[in-house]
């Protein structure tokens, strides 16, 4: 991407998809984000017209990944003020030309319907000596993702309708439309179901059928460009969600990642009795010559492995973290020789 | 396309299948050490003078095991052989590895690194983590030896002094 004529080729691209595409190219530049000061230096220049063209575009999904890639360079430093007072005079010019957002100009996703009054609050603040600050403040509203307790339910971004509870907002119950992807609504809401490890009774399938019903992109093939992309990232998610929970080993994982819990993956495990184990298993499976020896391995295999999601468990509910990774360590070899049982059989 | 004794011998399973080499492309390096498997087995365990490195990674369930036999006196490495459970990868890794360790001294083999291996083999970001994998295990056979050396020769004093 060459620098520079990169805002002019964005501009001149007429058609949605292609700029949509260039777009998604310059947000996973922004997120490998070189640490070369030209790379940096690029990432300036050009964020913030991107930036522009991007809410004129309302493509939510990218909108979102070009956030984060801006509020981490202005959050790097004092010395991008530059940048936080061209961000936060964007959005006064929003709110200038609009005083009412209406909901076909500004993306209504709950981070970015920002009600009028509280911009005014902001700005009434005062006097030069406050201007940072007030600026701070305005960008870090817009910036930040969806506030709690701000009292806003999502609305559609097809009808202006409110999301209608119980259940998450991924397709709007009044209009019928697809609504952009929202990270914040994690696996176990979409299921429906309490972040814990036990699922009894969760009806993942029926619950899974229930939602492509709604999303899936085959259902909106006459619809626009932006709900189609909406929906299939929608479906995408809900299929990742239903994959993840429905497989102990994943939702174990998925449950400590939801922590915030860090695993260190790149470690090599050296504990002597957990691999001599293994090598065993290993060993038995590749030398059993008929299916019933390889049963028998496997239920002693899915013996151990009960065990472990068992001590998981408890130990998760407890808040246990580092027994609770020992155990998906576990679990994990478990499960592959498992795997590897079931391909020979 | 192995003999069932060829897949007994290195422990493999159905890893890697034609097709993946046709179309994904292992290195040839990776598909040589896999059609030609050189030093898998098994030393004795309780020997004094072998060493083993056993080894997993986290991420994938792999299981490595490698070991040394090394000369007393001079303290080189005279035989080594591996058995690895995972990817094609991490096996072409640690045959790599036990190639190498041979008719070396202890200190020299512990400059071995991953990198160098990754390179002999050109394994892609997503595999490098198996020629970690390797270089840790070549350490702790090392470590292994040693700890046996020590504890051999601390049995011997108590014996002498008794």
């Amino acid at each position: 991407m060459v620098q520079g004529s990169f805002v002019t080729e964005l501009r001149a691209r007429e058609s949605p998809l292609a700029r949509t595409r260039a777009l998604s190219r310059f947000a996973s530049c922004c997120r490998c984000s070189p640490c070369s000061v030209a790379g940096r230096q690029f990432l300036e220049n050009n964020c913030l017209n991107v930036f522009l063209i991007m809410r004129r575009s309302k493509n939510c999904s990218l909108f979102s990944l070009l956030r984060t890639s801006l509020k981490e360079l202005v959050y790097e430093s004092e010395a991008k003020r530059g940048l936080w007072l061209s961000a936060s005079s964007l959005v006064h010019e929003d709110l200038h030309l609009h005083p009412r957002i209406p909901s076909d100009l500004l993306i209504n996703t709950r981070s970015f319907s920002i009600p009028v009054k509280r911009f005014d609050c902001a700005s009434n603040y005062g006097g030069p000596g406050h201007h940072d600050f007030t600026e701070f403040r305005v960008l870090n509203r817009f910036l930040c993702s969806s506030e709690a307790g701000s009292g806003e339910l999502p609305k559609c971004w097809n009808c202006g309708g409110d999301a209608v509870s119980p259940g998450p907002f991924l397709a709007c119950g009044l209009c019928g439309s697809v609504q952009p992807v929202d990270q914040s609504i994690d696996f176990f809401q979409i299921f429906g179901l309490e972040r814990t490890y036990e699922i009894k009774d969760g009806n993942l399938e029926g619950k899974y059928k229930d939602w492509q019903k709604k999303l899936h992109p085959d259902l909106v093939h006459s619809k626009s460009e932006k709900e189609k992309m909406f929906a299939a990232e929608q479906s995408a998610r809900v299929i990742d969600a239903y994959r993840t929970l429905s497989k102990p080993l994943l939702r174990a994982i998925y449950l400590l990642k939801l922590e915030d819990v860090h695993v260190d993956e790149e470690k090599t495990i050296t504990d002597p009795d957990l691999l001599a184990e293994m090598m065993d298993i290993r060993e038995a499976v590749e030398e059993a010559n008929d299916s019933h020896a390889l049963n028998q391995i496997q239920t002693q295999v899915e013996e151990k492995f009960e065990k472990w999601s068992r001590f998981f468990e408890q130990v998760f509910k407890m808040h246990d973290f580092d027994n609770a990774i020992t155990a998906t360590e576990r679990m994990r070899y478990y499960d592959r020789a498992l795997e590897e049982i079931t391909k020979k059989l | 396309m192995l003999s069932f004794t060829g897949k007994r011998l290195l422990g493999l399973g159905h890893r890697v299948s034609a097709a993946a080499v046709a179309g994904r492309g292992y290195h040839e390096r990776v598909v040589d050490h896999y059609d030609n498997p050189r030093n898998v087995g098994s030393f004795d365990k309780t020997d004094p003078s072998v060493g083993t490195g056993l080894v997993g990674a986290p991420a994938c369930g792999d299981v490595m095991k490698l070991q040394i036999r090394v000369d007393e006196d001079s303290g080189k490495i005279v035989d080594a052989c591996f058995k690895t459970f995972g990817c094609g990868s991490a096996i072409a890794s640690s045959s790599v590895a036990t190639e190498w360790v041979k008719g070396k001294k202890m200190e020299e083999v512990l400059s071995i690194k991953n990198t160098e291996i990754a390179k002999h083999l050109s394994l892609p970001p997503v595999k490098l983590h198996c020629s970690m994998l390797a270089e840790d295990a070549i350490k702790a056979a090392v470590k292994d030896y040693e700890a046996k050396k020590a504890k051999h020769s601390g049995n011997a004093d108590q014996v002498e002094k008794a």
